[in-house]
């Protein structure tokens, strides 16, 4: 006989309660390492998209808030504020390229999917694309789709099947080599036939500028405003702001997993104290036959610490798991538009687990505390005497 | 070593309980010779358990001393208490107090555990003290397994798995019937002729007319017999 084996058969003995009380802190844990695992991810993929967009500065309407700022990374759909003529204006500022968005939506399949309205030669150079099968827009005017390689592997199109949008039917002319990109997953259309598929007049919803000499970018920002009335962006402007508002919703919903996992610790307190309570008597033979209060008090801690240790442990796995498989699906919104079709890889990092792990442990020895305190002080005769 | 193994020196107990002062013992001074018999009697609630308590180190006296093997335990830290409790003296109560969770053999290796003991060494005095009280078959039987006479003698070799000196023991065979009580009282017979220091808290006339000493105990203070 050894203490951790004293300690397993007192933790075992109510096994109803046992799982009850585990569950507890291994729901509170397992829903904070889902969150601050998919928080994490979430942050990377962010990085990534913003790499991706391969623009140094975003030029979008005056007033646009957070939520459009999120929305250009993401390939959300857009409101369309900026008239060609201002594209026109930016575009002949030398020393940069412009090319115009206009992103709008449509159904396939019963699925969302992006639409993006873009000038056709030049947004090929700009993001340096590569055509996978069959051809690129010619004219800037041709009725005709080329769409990403994730789109055409989800709905396996090929060049030449055709793509109802809004009821007019559209030819897919090509497909594009894989980005790794929000580009995947979006089908692109010459800008002025999306115009007028979406009736927008002239309009665009931004436009992504790439400049030749990035130590200038407060020179070209200035330029850019002194000739239009827009506002502009850097890509690390937009970044941090994208960044901080993730930061902010991750930060609450682990604050809300922290406290689920506080009540938890409440939980092993209360099923420590009810033990305590039933084993009085035990406790006393514990003491007749020798235990010091030291050995009492590091009995009731370590069955405390055990909750904390198999419920973080059990917590830990249930949360990787959840957060690499489950989450994707959960719901659909802009945070997690991120993660469909893209190549979202949960973070698996060292300080995660085992900063789960020893928070788990640290509310559990915390809870335990007090209940191994109070049978510790036990004294033999009143606790031997109780029936 | 002298000759007596414990001795008690006008011990007063007295418990608080709210408004009311209950006086359990009223300076009790006694002597129980080494390797002896001794029985302590008298009515219900006359303050015997908590002598037997005060001699074990299981409370402590609002005044006089313990002595145990001329140690003054009275003065003892809860931990050094703890560590003689595991060492040197051997409790068996009316109840049994075995712990429910554990088997038999489980419950005398715990008692060793906390004197020191290997697992190894656990496990072998387990078995062989299980074996000489006639429950080898039990060594994995628990507690609510086992008949009032079984546990009872599960609580024998409980108290002898550390060898001590001193075994003090409170109604052992109250809560058996007579056949249980008769194996009972049997061991206990037996391990007072190999030399052990035994005292018993009872009732039992039987108990008594074969003790060597009777301390009968009357409204917390002594009458020797």
């Amino acid at each position: 006989m050894n203490i951790p084996k004293l300690v397993m058969k007192n933790l075992t003995r109510r096994k109803g309660r046992f799982m009850f009380t585990l569950l507890g802190i291994t729901i509170g844990i397992a829903s904070f390492v889902t969150l601050l695992s998919l928080g994490g991810s979430l942050k990377e993929e962010i990085n990534r998209q913003a790499g991706e967009l391969g623009a140094n500065l975003v030029v979008t309407p005056k007033g646009w808030c957070a939520y459009e700022q999120i929305s250009v990374l993401t390939g959300e759909q857009l409101p369309e504020a900026i008239p060609f003529d201002e594209v026109k204006k930016i575009s002949a500022i030398k020393g940069l390229k412009a090319v115009p968005y206009l992103i709008e939506k449509t159904a396939y399949q019963n699925s969302p999917v992006p639409v993006i309205g873009i000038l056709p030669e030049e947004m090929k150079i700009f993001k340096g694309w590569d055509i996978e099968k069959g051809d690129y827009f010619i004219t800037v005017d041709e009725k005709s789709l080329v769409i990403g390689s994730g789109i055409a592997q989800q709905f396996k199109l090929s060049p030449a099947d055709e793509l109802t949008i809004r009821g007019e039917r559209f030819r897919v002319k090509g497909i594009l080599k894989e980005t790794g990109s929000k580009d995947d997953i979006a089908v692109f259309i010459p800008l002025s036939v999306a115009q007028k598929l979406y009736g927008v007049g002239d309009k665009v919803s931004f436009i992504a500028i790439k400049v030749d000499d990035i130590s200038k970018l407060d020179e070209y920002i200035q330029k850019i405003q002194d000739t239009s009335n827009v506002a502009v962006v850097s890509d690390k402007q937009l970044l941090r702001s994208v960044l901080s508002i993730v930061g902010t919703v991750s930060l609450t919903l682990q604050l809300i997993a922290a406290v689920a996992i506080l009540a938890a610790g409440f939980g092993i307190i209360n099923t420590m104290m009810t033990a305590i309570h039933e084993r009085k008597r035990e406790i006393g033979i514990l003491q007749a036959i020798g235990a010091k209060q030291r050995t009492v008090f590091n009995i009731f801690l370590l069955e405390s610490g055990l909750y904390g240790l198999l419920g973080g442990i059990i917590g830990l796995a249930i949360g990787l798991v959840f957060s690499s498989v489950a989450a994707p699906y959960i719901s659909q919104n802009e945070f997690n538009a991120f993660m469909k079709g893209s190549t979202l890889a949960v973070t698996f990092d060292l300080k995660l687990i085992f900063g789960s792990l020893l928070f788990s442990l640290l509310i559990s020895l915390i809870s335990g505390f007090y209940p191994a305190w109070r049978a510790s002080r036990l004294s033999p005769v009143e606790a031997i005497s109780y029936e | 070593m002298n000759d007596t193994a414990i001795k008690t020196e006008n011990l007063i107990k007295t418990y608080n309980t709210g408004k009311v002062k209950t006086h359990a013992l009223r300076g009790v001074t006694l002597e129980v010779p080494r390797g002896s018999f001794s029985c302590i009697t008298g009515p219900s609630g006359h303050g015997k358990s908590t002598l037997m308590h005060l001699m074990g180190g299981l409370d402590r006296p609002t005044e006089g001393r313990v002595l145990i093997d001329d140690l003054d335990i009275t003065g003892l830290s809860n931990s050094a208490l703890a560590e003689l409790r595991a060492k040197k003296i051997g409790f068996i109560f009316q109840f049994f107090n075995l712990l429910r969770s554990l088997t038999a053999q489980e419950n005398i290796e715990a008692a060793m555990m906390f004197s020191g003991a290997t697992e190894k060494e656990q496990k072998e005095k387990a078995q062989e003290l299980l074996l000489l009280l006639g429950l080898s078959e039990k060594l994995k039987a628990k507690p609510s397994e086992l008949s009032g006479g079984q546990q009872q003698r599960v609580a024998i070799a409980r108290a002898l798995a550390n060898d001590p000196e001193i075994l003090l023991m409170d109604e052992p065979t109250g809560n058996l019937d007579s056949e249980s009580e008769s194996e009972v009282l049997e061991h206990i017979f037996k391990l007072h002729k190999e030399g052990k220091t035994i005292v018993i808290v009872t009732h039992n006339s039987e108990i008594a007319k074969k003790a060597e000493t009777i301390f009968l105990i009357k409204d917390g203070k002594l009458d020797r017999r």
